[in-house]
């Protein structure tokens, strides 16, 4: 069943200057779905978000909130809540009156405002802090009264402009999980904006990713990190090692691909990728996907066996990130879970790196 | 780690300039308090019994419209500056740095001229002959009466006491982030009700400084209304020059000094007590 559209951004341009400007960039966010706007500072997203939510004027193009232009309303009449990444609470009212805020400026009985609040406070497990100021709050307690304020309004989306960058490391993954778990309770369309892929990957259903004031690639989280679209967004989500190669032979079932410096490597590819013999690529290889072994030679259909040599080993706990010099010249980064195997790698140590024809990505240059 | 015989460090940093109001501040008025219980001698300065009678002399009716008339000027130029320097303050709090350098240099620069010559300049403006009644007579209207009237000592103390009003207004505002205005208008409000229920009420330790530095400043103002007021309709601050200067009435003058300030102290202290309340029934709400 194909999913109404909600939100749709159409074009949207923002120009500051003549040098600086965001945009052309469009995309539609479908009913009920976690949007994710990702991409490194000054890519553009929080400028789109604060164009949807009216304080910012759009250059050129249309947002259409169910297929009504929203670019034109003034932003306190927009139905689109806003959590801020300073969390913008009011310091001179209670949690109650910052949440009641809204309901207020609505006019509703007091009763109805009560109920309400109440409601939401229980929604973000701060029933028992109603009467404090925010100054009295820690910084996750400070975020669930922000994100509370915006859905007592029930609005038709809810937006989070990197709502979790102030909070410490701990903090901010318990709140990824409550804010995954929220979401999917209420079934709330939700906007969010950050430069941590971490965060993108967790919590999205869909993903776009902006880099210089456009759209790199839109898809869903294994779609951006599995078949990621450009080498920007490879290289964004992720680490990867990426290779300049060329395509010298093409095939149904697979191709082979020789490296700049003459690695030669088999590959296959998904059925709707075609590239042209000698097409100049970059191969994508996440580190993830490099197996090291000891050495044993022969070969196995469907796989890259290539010598190497253990540059270097950094020990980071639960993982161990190697780099690996291959015959070729080429040097791979290699990451490994800290387990029984793994654990007696050392630097100068011969090994073969073993490839999957399946895990090579190729992208045009 | 506290020694014997060490000082602590505050006491050399607040002990100059300490000692500098207890000679020059806290002991002639003290002598100001004391002069103000005898009662004067045309020959002597003063007697030296005690006596209350300075103090009910108040009561008349010459003293007590003195009073409501300064206080009444106090407030009318208060009043003004909060109506011309709140949304100055506001412009300025939220204007880009450079603007805003450049628009405080061009605020304060009516107090680095000295009263004197700045009231000479508003009596050049109001005066008889003045730019305001050419321009008015320019207009074919009849010239009108601005100078020596309570009408130009506003002016005049508007003129001075402004920037005493945007400055403390201006740093309240500008430690409210704008996201708050923004988390505002994204629950709904619009520019008025994002105004009154957040800058206003944030600001409100601001405006109450600035209401009380112009308030008691203008009602202890001398040479403004000296110079630009009539000498009919005087305000506390020449009545006490007269007493001192001109009928050599210490104990009088001394009496009001004191009235004075204590109104001025005791007005603080409501003002401060009030906002303290109503910050608190503000957050209760």
């Amino acid at each position: 069943m194909p999913r109404s559209v909600e939100l749709e951004v159409c074009e949207l341009t923002k120009r500051y200057s003549q040098e600086v400007s965001v945009g052309p960039i469009s995309f539609e966010v479908y009913e009920g779905e976690f949007f994710s706007l990702l991409g490194p500072s000054g890519c553009g997203k929080t400028t789109t978000l604060r164009c949807i939510a009216g304080f910012e004027e759009l250059s050129q193009g249309s947002i259409k909130l169910r297929g009504e232009r929203l670019d034109r309303k003034p932003p306190h009449r927009r139905d689109v809540g806003l959590v801020f990444q300073n969390y913008a609470l009011f310091p001179h009212l209670t949690v109650f009156d910052n949440i009641a805020f809204g309901l207020k400026l609505r006019r509703l009985a007091k009763s109805e405002i009560a109920e309400r609040v109440g409601r939401v406070l229980q929604l973000v497990d701060l029933a028992d802090m109603a009467a404090r100021f925010p100054a009295q709050l820690s910084g996750g307690q400070q975020q669930r009264v922000a994100i509370a304020r915006s859905l007592v309004l029930e609005p038709r989306i809810l937006m989070f402009d990197e709502p979790l960058s102030n909070l410490d490391f701990k903090l901010r993954t318990q709140m990824r999980e409550d804010l995954r778990n929220l979401q999917r309770r209420l079934g709330k369309t939700s906007i969010y904006v950050t430069h941590d892929q971490t965060e993108a990957l967790a919590l999205s259903d869909r993903i776009a990713v902006l880099s210089h004031g456009r759209i790199e690639q839109i898809g869903t989280p294994s779609d951006i990190y599995e078949r990621p679209a450009t080498a920007f967004v490879a290289e964004f989500i992720g680490s990867s090692n990426m290779l300049r190669a060329r395509i010298v032979e093409g095939g149904d079932s697979g191709m082979i691909v020789v490296t700049d410096a003459g690695l030669r490597l088999c590959c296959s590819l998904p059925a709707n990728d075609e590239f042209d013999a000698s097409e100049d690529v970059s191969i994508l290889l996440r580190p993830e996907r490099v197996q090291v072994e000891t050495p044993r030679g022969g070969t196995s259909p469907g796989q890259n066996r290539v010598s190497a040599r253990i540059a270097d080993v950094t020990y980071l706990g639960e993982d161990l990130h190697l780099s690996v010099d291959l015959v070729s010249g080429d040097r791979l980064r290699a990451s490994l879970k800290n387990a029984n195997a793994a654990r007696g790698w050392a630097p100068q140590q011969a090994v073969e790196i073993v490839i999957d024809a399946a895990d090579i990505r190729l992208l045009r240059r | 780690m506290e020694g014997t015989g060490t000082r602590p460090i505050w006491t050399f940093l607040i002990g100059p300039y300490a000692l500098f109001l207890l000679f020059l501040l806290v002991v002639p008025f003290a002598n100001v308090a004391v002069y103000s219980f005898h009662p004067y001698s045309p020959t002597k300065v003063f007697l030296p019994e005690l006596t209350l009678d300075n103090y009910t002399r108040l009561f008349d009716l010459y003293y007590g419209r003195l009073f409501v008339r300064t206080l009444r000027l106090g407030l009318i130029t208060t009043v003004v500056c909060v109506v011309l320097g709140y949304p100055l303050a506001y412009f300025l709090a939220r204007a880009l740095p450079r603007v805003q350098a450049l628009c405080l240099f061009l605020l304060i620069m009516p107090l680095m001229v000295s009263a004197v010559i700045r009231v000479f300049g508003w009596i050049v403006i109001l005066g008889r002959k003045g730019l305001a009644n050419q321009a008015l007579a320019a207009l074919g209207l009849e010239p009108v009466r601005l100078l020596y009237s309570e009408t130009a000592v506003v002016i005049g103390l508007v003129n001075i006491f402004v920037p005493f009003m945007v400055l403390p207004i201006m740093a309240s505002i500008e430690r409210i982030p704008p996201s708050l205005e923004e988390a505002a208008q994204n629950l709904g409000a619009n520019w008025y009700q994002m105004f009154w229920r957040t800058i206003l009420p944030l600001s409100l330790p601001g405006l109450i400084s600035g209401c009380l530095l112009v308030f008691s400043l203008s009602i202890s103002a001398f040479v403004t209304p000296a110079l630009m007021g009539n000498a009919r309709e005087r305000m506390v601050g020449q009545q006490i020059y007269d007493e001192v200067l001109v009928s050599f009435n210490w104990p009088g003058a001394s009496s009001l000094a004191l009235t004075l300030v204590l109104l001025t102290v005791g007005l603080m202290f409501c003002a401060l007590f009030a906002t303290r309340h109503a910050s608190r029934r503000e957050a209760a709400r």
